[in-house]
C-alpha cells in the first residue's frame, strides 16, 4: 500500500450561478409532459440539508448557492478539485465575508454545491464571487483498505461522518439506504470524482431520502468513471433533491467506493445521520 | 399482420451533412474499467471493416461507430440532422469518389451513423458530403397508443418480422434482451439523440464486469427490461424499450455497445419473440443489392 501523502490544499474561486434557459422553457417529464424547470442551479432558498428530497416541485434542486466558473476549464478545475466539507467564503456583494461549506457537486459543465445559513443565502445574488478553499482529492486515511477508494471529501470531516475501520480491516459506513444498480441513472459512465450520480428513486418508495444521506449502491464501481461492476458498492452524499426527468432523481456525490467484502454499509432507515448543517457549521 | 401506422402522413425532409473528423484532445488517454489508460480508435470519422451483422465487441477499439460518422457544420442545423434522421432512413454521397453510394441510418451518436458497403466505406472520408432522406418522426402505431416509437423510418417498420397480434399487442423480435442493471452512459438524455450504452459487455475482461451481453452484434434489435425511452430514457418497471444496436466496443467504463431508441411503452403492450436474425443486415445492405432501399419497399 502507497505511504500516506499530505492533502495540498488550493484556493479556487467560483461566481454564484444563475438559472439558464435555451429558447423554451419547457422540459418534458417520464409521462411526457411539459413543465418549467425550477431550482437547477443556482440560489435555491429554504432547502436545507435534512430536508427530503422531494420536498419541493424542483429539479435537481440543491440546498444553497451553486457555484461555476466563466473559462470551462477552470470551472472543471473548479468542481474535480472541491470537496464536500471545504471552507467556501463570499468574497464580494452584500454577503461578503459570509462563511459557508461545499455540500457536493454536480457533473456536465459542473457545479460545487456550496451551502450557508438562511440568511447569508438571502442576501447572495448570482455573479458573487465565492473562495473555495479546496482540499481532500489525493486523501486516503491509513487505515482505509487498500481495496476502497475515497474522494470529493474534506480530511477534517471524515471523522465527523459515519465512516470507521473496523476490526476486521474492513471500513463500515452507515447509510440510509443501500440501492441496488439499477437504480443509477445519470452519471454513470461519466468520471466519479466530478459528478454526481443521479438515483432512479421517487416520492412514495419505501425510502426516502434526505439532502446531506450517506446512500450506497451496489454494484457500481466509481474509482474512476461509474459503471457496473459486481460486488462492488459506492457510497455517495445526497446532494440535491428529485427531478421529473426520466433517468435523472436526487444525484449523490460519491465518496467511497470499492468491493463489498472490504466496503461495508449498513442501513438504518429511521436513524441515519450524514451530512449535516451542524457538521458544516451553518446553523 | 403489419402494424398499422400514420407512414403516409408523415412529413419527409432532405437533410445534409458530412463526414465528420475522429476527435481527440492533447492529452490522448482515458480510463478503463480497472484503471488502465487507452487510447483507441472507433468514433468519428470512417471505420472500416464493421457492418449490421458483425459483432460489436472483440475489437481494439472505443465508442466504436461502424461506417460513417454524420454531423452538419452548423450547431442548429446538426441537432436538425441529429433529431430528424432515423434509422433505415437512406443516406446518399454526394461529393468525392463514393458519391452516388447509398446507405442506411443505423441509429444515432451524437453523429448520425450511417452503414454502407465494405467497398463503399474504402472509398469515403472525413469531409464527404451526404444527403440524408430524412422521414420517421413523428411516425405512430395507430393500433397501439400506449407504445411511443422514436427514430425509426416507417421502412423498418415495414421490414421488421412481426406486428399487431389478435390479442392487440405489438409482436417484436428481438435478437438479445437487455437487463436494467446494464444501463450506462446516455440514460436521463434525450430519446432522440445518441444512444444507451450498455454496460457489461466488455470482451476479454474481467468476470465481475460481465452482464452477459458480449456477443451482442450491430444492428441487432434488443429488448431492454424495464426502460422508458418515450420521454427521454430512465428506469420503470413493467415498462420496455425496443433499441437496435448502433455503437459497439467501449473500453471507457460505464460505456458500452448502444441501442438507439424505437419502440417504448409498457411491457404488456407487445410480445417479445427471440430470433437470432432480428438484425438490420436481414433488411439492409445485403450482399449483392444494388443500391436499393428498404425504405417502403419490405424485405428484399
Amino acid at each position: 500500500m502507497s505511504a500516506q501523502l499530505d492533502a495540498v490544499a488550493v484556493n479556487l474561486l467560483g461566481s454564484v450561478e444563475h438559472p439558464e434557459f435555451g429558447d423554451s422553457p419547457y422540459r418534458v417529464d417520464a409521462e411526457g409532459k411539459p413543465y418549467v424547470p425550477v431550482g437547477d442551479g443556482g440560489i435555491v432558498l429554504g432547502l436545507a440539508l435534512g430536508d427530503s428530497v422531494f420536498a419541493l416541485d424542483g429539479d435537481h434542486a440543491a440546498p444553497g448557492a451553486c457555484l461555476t466558473h466563466r473559462d470551462p476549464a477552470a470551472r472543471h478545475a473548479l468542481v474535480l478539485y472541491s470537496c464536500i466539507g471545504n471552507e467556501a467564503v463570499v468574497r464580494s456583494g452584500a454577503a461578503s465575508g459570509a462563511k459557508g461549506a461545499v455540500i457536493g457537486k454536480r457533473g456536465e459543465a459542473g457545479r460545487v454545491i456550496t451551502g450557508f445559513r438562511q440568511a447569508d443565502l438571502a442576501m447572495m445574488r448570482p455573479g458573487d464571487q465565492v473562495s473555495v478553499r479546496a482540499r481532500g482529492q489525493g486523501f486516503r486515511p491509513g487505515w482505509l483498505p487498500a481495496e476502497v477508494s475515497m474522494m470529493s471529501l474534506d480530511p477534517d470531516l471524515l471523522a465527523a461522518l459515519p465512516i470507521a475501520a473496523a476490526d476486521d480491516g474492513t471500513v463500515g459506513v452507515g447509510v440510509r439506504a443501500v440501492l441496488p444498480s439499477r437504480l443509477a441513472g445519470n452519471g454513470l459512465g461519466r468520471p466519479a470524482a466530478g459528478w454526481d450520480l443521479d438515483l432512479q428513486v421517487r416520492h412514495g418508495d419505501d425510502t426516502e431520502l434526505r439532502l446531506g444521506d450517506l446512500v450506497a449502491i451496489e454494484d457500481v464501481d466509481g474509482r474512476y468513471n461509474m459503471g457496473y461492476r459486481s460486488g462492488w458498492v459506492s457510497v455517495g452524499v445526497v446532494v440535491h433533491g428529485g427531478s421529473p426527468l426520466p433517468g435523472h432523481g436526487p444525484g449523490m456525490t460519491p465518496i467511497l467506493t470499492g468491493p463489498r467484502s472490504a466496503l461495508v454499509t449498513t442501513p438504518d432507515v429511521g436513524g441515519h445521520a450524514g451530512l449535516t448543517a451542524a457538521l458544516l457549521k451553518l446553523q | 399482420m403489419k402494424a398499422a401506422t400514420n407512414a403516409s402522413r408523415l412529413v419527409s425532409q432532405v437533410l445534409t451533412g458530412e463526414v465528420w473528423p475522429a476527435l481527440a484532445d492533447r492529452h490522448g488517454y482515458r480510463i478503463g474499467p480497472d484503471g488502465q489508460p487507452f487510447l483507441l480508435p472507433g468514433m468519428g470519422g470512417v471505420t472500416l471493416g464493421v457492418h449490421c451483422g458483425d459483432a460489436a465487441t472483440g475489437y481494439a477499439s472505443d465508442h466504436l461507430e461502424p461506417g460513417a460518422s454524420i454531423r452538419h457544420a452548423d450547431p442548429a442545423a446538426n441537432m436538425a440532422v441529429q433529431f430528424l434522421s432515423c434509422v433505415g432512413n437512406e443516406v446518399t454521397v454526394t461529393s468525392g469518389p463514393a458519391a452516388g453510394a447509398t446507405g442506411h441510418v443505423i441509429g444515432q451518436h451524437a453523429y448520425v451513423l450511417v452503414d454502407f458497403t465494405e467497398a463503399e466505406t474504402a472509398e469515403l472520408t472525413t469531409g464527404d458530403a451526404v444527403s440524408i432522406a430524412a422521414v420517421g418522426q413523428g411516425l405512430r402505431l395507430t393500433e397501439h397508443p400506449s407504445i411511443v416509437v422514436k427514430n425509426c423510418s416507417p421502412g423498418l417498420i415495414a421490414a421488421m418480422p412481426g406486428g399487431s397480434t389478435q390479442d392487440g399487442r405489438l409482436e417484436v423480435h428481438v435478437a438479445a434482451r437487455i437487463p436494467a442493471e446494464a444501463m450506462g452512459a446516455g440514460v436521463g438524455m434525450i430519446s432522440e439523440y445518441a444512444n444507451t450504452d450498455l454496460m457489461g459487455a466488455y470482451a476479454g475482461l474481467g468476470e465481475d464486469l460481465s452482464l452477459g451481453l458480449e456477443s451482442l452484434r450491430v444492428g441487432d434489435i434488443v429488448a431492454m427490461a424495464d426502460q422508458d425511452h418515450r420521454f427521454g430514457r430512465g428506469y420503470r418497471p413493467g415498462y420496455l424499450t425496443i433499441g437496435v444496436i448502433s455503437t459497439g466496443q467501449c473500453m471507457l467504463f460505464g460505456h458500452g455497445p448502444g441501442p438507439s431508441s424505437l419502440l417504448s411503452g409498457p411491457a404488456e403492450a407487445f410480445r417479445i419473440l427471440d430470433d437470432p436474425a432480428a438484425n438490420l443486415a436481414s433488411w439492409y445492405h445485403r450482399p449483392g443489392r444494388p443500391g436499393g432501399s428498404a425504405e417502403g419497399g419490405g424485405r428484399p
